[in-house]
């Protein structure tokens, strides 16, 4: 299975669905799926490797807290996610390092603000072939 | 697309629905909803119906979980829901009551100008609030405070600013709660809220915030729109936004810290997102006490977003916004949870209110309003869409007696962001909007397609639902002359 996002309609937000043969490929297209809510967000520069090491209840919320560090990423430190390495990716904990760009102001256009990843319907299920993730942005 | 709701609504009256608290094991009152024939029809096409229901399982939740008549479907609470809790009986505060943008919310600023007199320089004045005032994604302010001046921002509320001369004297008395809840506490937040919110108080934001130039078209209560200094024919300024970045982290912190809570209370909740903790317990205190913080944060920004669109006004018309004025009216937070006293079986009981868009509607002769609304009741603000109404109301004795002293808070959305889009393609909002006599400017390419007026109910059928339930009654319309979005 080729990993993969789709954008769903939900009444006043937007929903992320992404597709994965394994777990970590799903985190991917999951900060793919996240930056197109955003609108077109282009990386410049490499702006160097950060990492994230989380540790939570379920993977579900693995993956949602993931996009909200990438999100931070985003807004404070205008870096954007070019490539994604995660190292463990189990129930309880994700350790990731990502490689990031300087978002390059004048190729990317934000046309929404995301105040949050929730915790709305947020689900992380086994499909034939792989993994679908549920997740939805509060815009 | 979601499912609909299939569960019980038991007609009450010609405004009131019921959701019995037989629907769900767990349910400790019932579930009532505002709506007419109409409205109800769409109501049931998602299942905040069942959000209504969950909210009843909210332990010390006092009479009923209610929602208003621009109910849509929201995260635990949905968007319209009111509840109220007493501390004393168990009580809980939810921060999915309140929800993300902790105290957005709306305030109305008169002007002495005339639509004809402002007609000709309306495009300039448009160009000129999008200048002056930063909105969009990642805008950071131009009021810059250090991180001292923050924490005191979030202590005292606009008050601070207005001080840092940010305001008039007469724009506290005008804010609910004078524009500060007591008892705030900045030191709970956690670093990255205070990161996400340095730079942003004083900015607009994006989504459904925004600023109109509001003509005062039609009066309802002409001793009501007297004493808020209504005119019919003048022009009125619209503004609404909330806490920004510092309290959607606040919302997103005590959402995971709170997780584990209800377990520790022995609290049994029908979905995760309704997290909550006793009012009375550490962790509630302490959700309260950042949820505070943030809401004196959104009154400092809105005030900001006030001092920045009166100049804006007086470059444009060239005189001093005293002399063009541009008095606020009211303020009023739409996400919220507040302490107010009700009388309950007879006894004055403080009650935890949750607001989670819906705006706080008080009557005449209650002890918070400003002297001169005493006789007229608290100023409602309800924003509908960027084409047609918004309306001012004042809050009535019914609020009081039936939703804790609540109303609606806008038009609430019938359209998707995406289906708005698709119902957008091959059209130019910005030039339909012009048609319609309304100048609209957004920074996202997006913005207007995603807003655009038919995304939105009609708010008059919204407030006439409260009208005829006397819990809010028609002062004034407004029509939308000039918009400017993120």
């Amino acid at each position: 299975m080729e990993p993969a996002y789709e954008l769903f309609d939900h009444t006043a937000d937007m929903g992320i669905r992404v597709r994965a043969a394994t777990l970590p490929e799903l985190l991917a297209p999951a900060g793919e799926g996240l930056y197109s809510v955003i609108g077109n967000v282009v990386a410049g520069e490499e702006a160097g490797p950060a990492g994230f090491d989380l540790t939570g209840r379920e993977s579900a919320e693995l993956l949602r807290d993931y996009l909200a560090e990438l999100l931070i990423l985003l807004e404070r430190n205008h870096r954007v996610v070019t490539a994604v390495d995660p190292s463990i990716y189990t129930e309880h904990r994700l350790a990731v390092t990502v490689q990031t760009g300087r978002l390059d102001g004048k190729r990317s256009s934000l046309l929404r603000e995301v105040k949050a990843i929730t915790y709305h319907e947020l689900d992380i299920r086994l499909i034939p072939g792989g993994y679908e993730a549920t997740l939805i942005v509060d815009i | 697309m979601p499912e609909p709701y299939t569960g019980p609504l038991e007609r009450i009256d010609e405004t009131r629905w019921r959701i019995p608290k037989s629907y769900k094991e767990g349910m400790r009152v019932d579930g009532i909803i505002y709506a007419d024939d109409i409205l109800i029809e769409a109501v049931k096409q998602d299942k905040s119906p069942d959000q209504v229901a969950n909210v009843a399982h909210l332990p010390g939740i006092v009479k009923y979980s209610l929602a208003m008549p621009d109910i849509h479907w929201g995260y635990g609470f949905c968007i319209g829901g009111v509840a109220a809790t007493d501390p004393k009986q168990g009580g809980v505060i939810s921060p999915g009551g309140v929800g993300y943008d902790i105290n957005c919310g709306v305030r109305l600023l008169s002007t002495n100008i005339r639509l004809e007199d402002a007609q000709p320089r309306m495009e300039r004045l448009v160009e000129t609030l999008f200048k002056t005032v930063p909105c969009g994604v990642g805008r950071g302010g131009i009021i810059k405070f250090g991180k001292k001046e923050l924490q005191r921002l979030m202590t005292d509320g606009s008050p601070y600013v207005v001080n840092k001369g940010y305001g008039w004297d007469g724009d506290i008395e005008a804010t609910e709660a004078g524009g500060c809840i007591n008892d705030a506490r900045p030191d709970f937040l956690s670093n990255r809220a205070l990161e996400r919110g340095f730079d942003q108080c004083g900015t607009l934001g994006s989504g459904n915030h925004f600023i109109e130039v509001q003509l005062i078209e039609h009066i309802d209560n002409p001793q009501a729109a007297k004493a808020m200094g209504l005119t019919e024919g003048n022009i009125s300024v619209m503004i609404h936004s909330g806490s920004r970045g510092l309290g959607y982290q606040v919302c997103d912190d005590a959402i995971k810290e709170l997780r584990n809570i209800p377990r520790k209370y022995g609290i049994d909740l029908p979905d995760k997102q309704l997290v909550c903790a006793p009012v009375e317990s550490p962790e509630g205190q302490r959700y309260l006490g950042a949820m505070g913080a943030a809401a004196n944060y959104a009154w400092a920004n809105r005030q900001i977003l006030t001092h920045l669109a009166r100049q804006a006004f007086a470059e444009v018309f060239g005189q001093p916004a005293e002399r063009l004025g541009m008095s606020l009216i009211y303020d009023v937070a739409h996400n919220i949870a507040k302490m107010e006293p009700y009388d309950v079986g007879g006894k004055q009981t403080e009650l935890c209110v949750h607001r989670k868009g819906a705006t706080r509607a008080f009557p005449p002769g209650h002890p918070e309003l400003p002297d001169r609304y005493k006789s007229i009741g608290q100023p409602v603000l309800v924003p509908g869409d960027m084409g047609r109404s918004s309306y001012v109301l004042v809050g009535r004795p019914g609020a009081m007696e039936h939703t804790f002293g609540s109303c609606c808070h806008g038009a609430g959305r019938r359209l998707s962001r995406g289906a708005a889009i698709r119902a957008a393609k091959g059209r130019s909002i910005r030039r339909e909007l012009l048609d319609r006599g309304v100048i609209a400017k957004a920074r996202g390419r997006t913005g207007l397609d995603e807003e655009q007026p038919d995304a939105y109910k009609d708010v008059l059928q919204v407030v006439d639902v409260l009208h005829a339930a006397d819990i809010s009654h028609r002062v004034a319309r407004l029509r939308p002359v000039g918009v400017i979005k993120g």
